[in-house]
């Protein structure tokens, strides 16, 4: 470990070193931090972009002059930001915690760890700058150029082999659900992110590409934030309601039912098109079928949360998770609605589909992320949160700004569907939406005030949050208790 | 409680990070909503398979 580092995360007695094969710890605290701090950054950065991008609507020469900063280059630098930068920062922070204490072991290659992280930020900070500069390979939410997808698909191999390799070396006799989840998420990624970014931008022209993109975005989005996120709420759910998980059968139901239908969706997304009508169809019922792994999954956490209300009130992790439910139910159910057709044909080209990806992509499950920042966190560095105002603060401006938003897309969106039934001429429908684009603009800046407080707050926690003592004679894996997390 | 309630009641503690499992049960009303959209998947795939539906 170097000095740069120690001094950076001036950790607390409870962090004896940086490696957990030299220190007996499972995990590697040092690391950890760094992936904390690093999610925090993009997790503001991310949303920020999106705030810019949002403004543009209103005001449509805000930044315009200078190329780098107009809409159609800062658009994909938000979804890639908020995707791979903010959300899966997090969670593969959070995989360095999670798979060795349900494992029982350390980390499968464990110094791969410093490796990667180092490739991943890297690889996105100039991912970001390539796409600003308009680099972009044109596959939606497959947008990095060849030069940054390349270390990234390494990346998540490496991760792929490490998770794998833990589960083989493990101790614990039973894989918990969030192990499901993880592998799955992992193993999947590897495959689609090589398949969007290898082979989609380079064949399969025309209708094929379209077909076959609708396939790829849903994959990044089902097939990585769905069970990458799922698999860290069923970590902290439990331990933040202090509770059993409701339901081992749930868990069972909602994985298998994730894996065999959400597969089949991607097809929604050109319901009315040249592909074949029964392929269409196909992906109608895959995308309504997806009420069997929600309703289950949603059954499951507020099974587990029933008696346990208290801890919604004492625990930060505990909020976001619940919140986060409930956005899932809302917005997992518009999304299965939403393909149907005529559904399509009231939403299609309107923000009802911006709404439906913000209210699952950010309200589910980066505020999913968000509490596993928030419980591991000030454990990993054995220090208490820095601010509970500042938490709070983060929460309900969250809570606050994403309902206003979500809810304003929503109507929007249905309000544009039926002004464009009816005959109205597009540029008017657009002209209606002037008032609402700018209460949407509001209620992301005060989502991005709430972030930017909570995540320095979090930087606040690693660096100068009040010291936890350790008792004396605890083992090496100790972790205290810190209030409000 | 007969042998189904208990096996349900049982529970599973993961030893690592202190989480704890009930085996559980599939409540009823989810039981149902399974059902119903099972058979609606047959339905509309039926009906819909083409655009003569």
């Amino acid at each position: 470990m170097s000095t740069t580092a120690n001094a950076m995360f001036d950790r607390g007695p409870a962090a004896p070193g940086a490696y957990a094969t030299a220190t007996g710890e499972l995990f590697d605290r040092e690391l950890i931090l760094r992936y904390m701090a690093a999610a925090s950054f993009w997790l503001v950065f991310a949303p920020t972009v999106g705030a810019i991008v949002a403004l543009k609507f209103n005001f449509y020469d805000f930044l315009g002059h200078i190329s780098w900063l107009t809409w159609g280059r800062l658009r994909p630098v938000h979804v890639m930001g908020v995707v791979f930068g903010g959300f899966s920062t997090a969670v593969i922070g959070l995989t360095y915690y999670i798979v060795p204490r349900l494992c029982g072991v350390p980390m499968y290659k464990e110094r791969w760890g410093h490796h990667i992280f180092w490739m991943w930020n890297i690889g996105l900070a100039v991912g970001f700058i390539s796409l600003a500069l308009g680099y972009n390979s044109g596959i939606e939410a497959g947008e990095f150029p060849l030069w940054v997808s390349i270390p990234v698909e390494i990346v998540l191999c490496m991760l792929t082999i490490q998770v794998l390799g833990t589960i083989k070396n493990r101790t614990e006799p039973r894989l918990y659900v969030t192990l499901w989840y993880l592998t799955a998420a992992y193993i999947w990624t590897a495959l689609n992110y090589a398949f969007g970014h290898f082979i989609l931008p380079y064949s399969m022209p025309g209708v094929n590409n379209a077909a076959m993109h609708g396939l790829y975005i849903h994959y990044v989005v089902g097939l990585w934030i769905t069970p990458a996120g799922l698999a860290v709420a069923y970590y902290f759910l439990p331990l933040a309601a202090k509770r059993p998980l409701y339901s081992h059968k749930l868990s069972l139901v909602g994985f298998w039912a994730l894996a065999f239908f959400y597969p089949f969706v991607g097809t929604h997304h050109y319901i009315y098109s040249p592909i074949p009508y029964w392929t269409q169809t196909i992906a109608i019922v895959a995308s309504m079928m997806l009420i069997i792994p929600v309703w289950t999954v949603v059954a499951n956490f507020y099974g587990t949360f029933v008696g346990a209300w208290k801890q919604f009130q004492d625990s930060y992790p505990a909020k976001f998770i619940i919140i986060g439910a409930l956005y899932y139910f809302v917005g997992c159910f518009q999304g299965s609605t939403e393909a149907l057709r005529e559904m399509q044909r009231l939403t299609h080209f309107t923000d009802f589909v911006i709404g439906h990806s913000h209210l699952t992509v950010f309200g589910t499950f980066v505020i999913w992320a968000t509490a596993g920042m928030y419980w591991v966190t000030p454990r990993v560095a054995g220090r208490e949160l820095y601010s509970k105002n500042c938490a709070q603060w983060h929460y309900w401006l969250t809570v606050v700004g994403f309902s206003i938003m979500a809810f304003d897309l929503t109507i929007q969106g249905l309000m544009q569907g039926t002004m464009l039934q009816a005959g109205a001429d597009f540029v008017d429908s657009m002209s209606a939406m002037k008032p609402y684009w700018f209460v949407r603009s509001l209620a992301g800046i005060g989502m991005d005030i709430g972030a930017a407080l909570g995540f320095w707050n979090l930087y606040m926690t690693i660096k100068h949050g009040k010291l936890i003592p350790v008792p004396p004679g605890a083992p090496a894996n100790y972790l205290p208790e810190p209030k409000w997390s | 409680m007969s042998d189904k309630d208990s096996h349900s009641e049982s529970i599973t503690r993961y030893e690592g990070p202190g989480i704890e499992e009930r085996h559980g049960i599939i409540p009823t009303w989810l039981a149902i909503v399974y059902a119903v959209m099972f058979v609606w998947m047959i339905w509309y795939t039926i009906v819909f398979w083409t655009d003569k539906g």
